[in-house]
């Protein structure tokens, strides 16, 4: 490797073929450019009589936006293109924690170069932290191909694999679908949906495009009083009860008895989860004696009522 | 009878484990199939789990190595339900039937047909086993992490442990099957302290969930045949599933059951609805992309495993448990497999008071076996 400096011109960013990193602020980068100068040259290679960038798209992008006309780089020798982005991998590796979409583009690269399936498992997948299968190769390969518009989701909504990895199992036109639905959830809630939509989706053999066509949703979707958090959590729910629906339908139950009794806010009670186990808790918090008397009594009543005995006895005979 | 029979398209032989009897054994009985001789399994098994479609190429090899560890264990059943104190022999490990529910894809990271050959160690290990639990009467069986008669054509192994077991006092023995691999066992004289047991389910569940595993009907023959020579027989409704039509379906093959097999041979039938590993879930959905068992309403239980909501077990059992009691198994014990107290009261109308209490009911059928 020999260390030039080159024109920024002359570096043809349209050849991607090493290309990892996507949709990235620039703006601490930038700032530290300004500050202390480009420290670390990036990688070029010559190929088709053009210069190529091999590692450092960020530096490279962020030095346009600061005007700076020439700077320093390592030109990589190697003519075989596998050799060369092990290099790059490695420069990377070492200096940074990659995002799951880079990890995804190293992979679909190293296959791309020819690298062998088995020791792309065996060799690289721990260095990038994840387990080493088949399956998960297959999954991240799947994010590498997704549109652009599908990675920058991923990459801007920082998702992690299990949600990335079931956005990919959609197809583009779901995927659309989905983006405003998803983006104002955290990611636990992307998961449930994505999760919750794709059980449905092949439990009853439709599919999820025509899931999130039914009236319901798209009633929901262009409602102008709802702001888009409210929208995404009532599809949430909405799923939820496709999903789940005896247990929604007992969930419901238990919740219109309670408010059947005007069960007070300040005592909260709560069953087991999914009501797995018979028992119920109830919790509530007093700062002196008569307050703790207060809820006693106020419990007291409550049980007195027949409608508290029928939080023991929950429709079983539920079809 | 349609008796499929395993055979792999190469044996692995550890290299110590080529002079152990019951290597001898099973290489006369597969004379025709290339053998490779090894250093060291833990390579081959790493070389097969990072290639594609590892759990059928690992059927497709059977591994004879030696257990290095304890034969003899408890079975791990599940925290927070009812366990049934059973003890499992790790003979075989995983099956060559390949069922889209099995366990044994997310439990064992070795995907070969494995059978331990170091039969001696096995005996000595039960001796002292035994030795240690004399209280009360145990249940043991090879049948958890295989089946107990998938490779008995091969390993014979069938007939060594009936005799074992057949002078033990304190100790029922469950060779529990999907297979009619019964050529063995009909050739053995019955002992009255051994089980033989099938899974069952019902024919749709059979066919579309139970690749490799011979027709239910046929699995019940072997059982009435079985029966007939005079052994014990034992089912397993697990797991069951639900679908349109399941109530029709199950009360056939209960009917089918109670027709062809004296209920008076029934030493227990236990009942399990499907649930599983959330892990399991994104084996299942990669393997077996059109089965839909999956995405019913299964809920997270208290254990994390995956399992249909209460009501829905609770409905499941109870008709299947009428079905049952219906048909003539009114005094057959039943009991439920990783399953609570409510659900034992609701569907049985009692709940076992600790193992001894399970035990003394399940070893019912055998008072003469009772110190």
């Amino acid at each position: 490797m020999k260390k030039e400096k080159l024109s920024i011109d002359d570096i043809s960013l349209k050849d991607e073929r090493f290309r990892i990193s996507y949709y990235f602020p620039l703006d601490e980068l930038i700032l530290s450019i300004k500050k202390i100068g480009l420290i670390n040259p990036p990688l070029v290679a010559f190929r088709d009589k053009h210069i190529i960038l091999v590692s450092g798209w960020k530096r490279v992008l962020a030095c346009t936006e600061l005007a700076i006309t020439h700077l320093p780089v390592f030109v990589v020798e190697e003519e075989d293109e596998l050799e060369i982005f092990i290099k790059a991998f490695y420069e990377n590796l070492a200096t940074r924690e990659f995002s799951l979409l880079e990890k995804a583009e190293i992979l679909n690269r190293l296959i791309r170069f020819g690298e062998d399936e088995q020791n792309i498992v065996r060799h690289y997948m721990p260095l990038l932290n994840i387990p080493r299968t088949l399956p998960y190769l297959d999954s991240l390969m799947a994010i590498s191909r997704l549109e652009p518009e599908a990675k920058r989701f991923i990459q801007e909504n920082s998702m992690p694999f299990l949600p990335a990895s079931l956005l990919a199992e959609f197809n583009p036109e779901e995927r659309r679908l989905l983006f405003p639905l998803l983006s104002p959830l955290g990611q636990n809630k992307k998961k449930e949906i994505l999760e919750n939509l794709q059980d449905i989706s092949r439990r009853i053999g439709t599919p999820a495009e025509k899931i999130l066509s039914v009236q319901e949703i798209l009633k929901i979707q262009s409602s102008e009083k709802l702001s888009s958090l409210q929208k995404a959590e009532k599809v949430c729910l909405l799923l939820k009860r496709k999903r789940y629906p005896a247990f929604s339908s007992w969930e419901e139950s238990f919740e219109s008895l309670l408010k059947k009794m005007r069960w007070p806010k300040e005592i909260t009670i709560r069953p087991t989860p999914y009501f797995e186990d018979e028992e119920f808790s109830v919790t509530f918090t007093f700062e002196n004696k008569e307050k703790f008397s207060a809820n006693l009594l106020k419990l007291q009543e409550l049980a007195s009522r027949e409608e508290f005995s029928k939080i023991f006895s929950l429709d079983y005979s539920f079809k | 009878m349609i008796e499929s029979q395993y055979l792999p398209q190469k044996v692995y032989v550890e290299k110590q484990s080529f002079d152990f009897p019951l290597t001898k054994r099973i290489l006369e009985n597969l004379s025709q199939i290339p053998i490779e001789a090894i250093e060291n399994p833990r390579d081959l098994i790493e070389n097969i789990r990072i290639s594609r479609n590892i759990r059928e190429k690992g059927k497709t090899y059977l591994l004879l190595t030696r257990q290095k560890g304890e034969f003899v264990k408890p079975c791990p059943c599940t925290p927070y339900y009812i366990g049934c104190n059973y003890f499992i022999i790790n003979l075989d490990l995983n099956c060559p039937l390949d069922c889209t529910y099995c366990i044994l894809q997310h439990y064992l990271s070795n995907p070969l047909i494995t059978v331990h050959v170091n039969l001696d160690d096995l005996w000595r290990q039960l001796d002292v086993f035994l030795r240690r639990n004399r209280a009360g009467i145990l249940r043991i069986g090879t049948g958890e992490l295989g089946d107990s008669l998938a490779l008995d054509h091969l390993t014979e192994n069938s007939k060594g442990l009936i005799s074992y077991f057949r002078e033990k006092r304190n100790v029922i023995l469950e060779l529990k099957t999907k297979t009619v691999n019964i050529k063995n066992i009909l050739k053995i004289e019955p002992a009255q302290n051994t089980v033989i047991a099938w899974s069952l389910n019902s024919r749709r569940i059979a066919r579309e969930e139970e690749a490799g595993a011979p027709l239910v009907e046929e699995r019940i023959d072997a059982a009435r045949r079985v029966a007939e020579k005079g052994f014990r027989v034992g089912f397993h409704f697990d797991p069951i599933i639900r679908y349109p039509g399941w109530e029709e379906e199950y009360g056939e093959v209960i009917k089918r059951l109670f027709n062809a097999v004296d209920p008076g041979q029934m030493v227990w039938i236990s009942l399990g609805s499907l649930r599983f590993p959330p892990s399991l879930k994104t084996i299942i959905k990669e393997r077996f992309p059109s089965t839909k068992i999956i995405f019913d309403e299964l809920i997270k239980g208290k254990d994390g495993k995956l399992r249909y909501f209460k009501p829905l077990r609770l409905e499941l059992y109870k008709k299947i448990i009428d079905l049952i009691k219906n048909w003539g198994g009114e005094k057959i014990p039943l009991y439920f497999c990783m399953e609570s107290k409510e659900i034992w009261r609701r569907a049985l109308g009692w709940v076992p008071k600790g193992q001894e209490s399970l035990q003394a009911y399940l070893s019912s059928p055998f008072g003469p076996l009772k110190k």
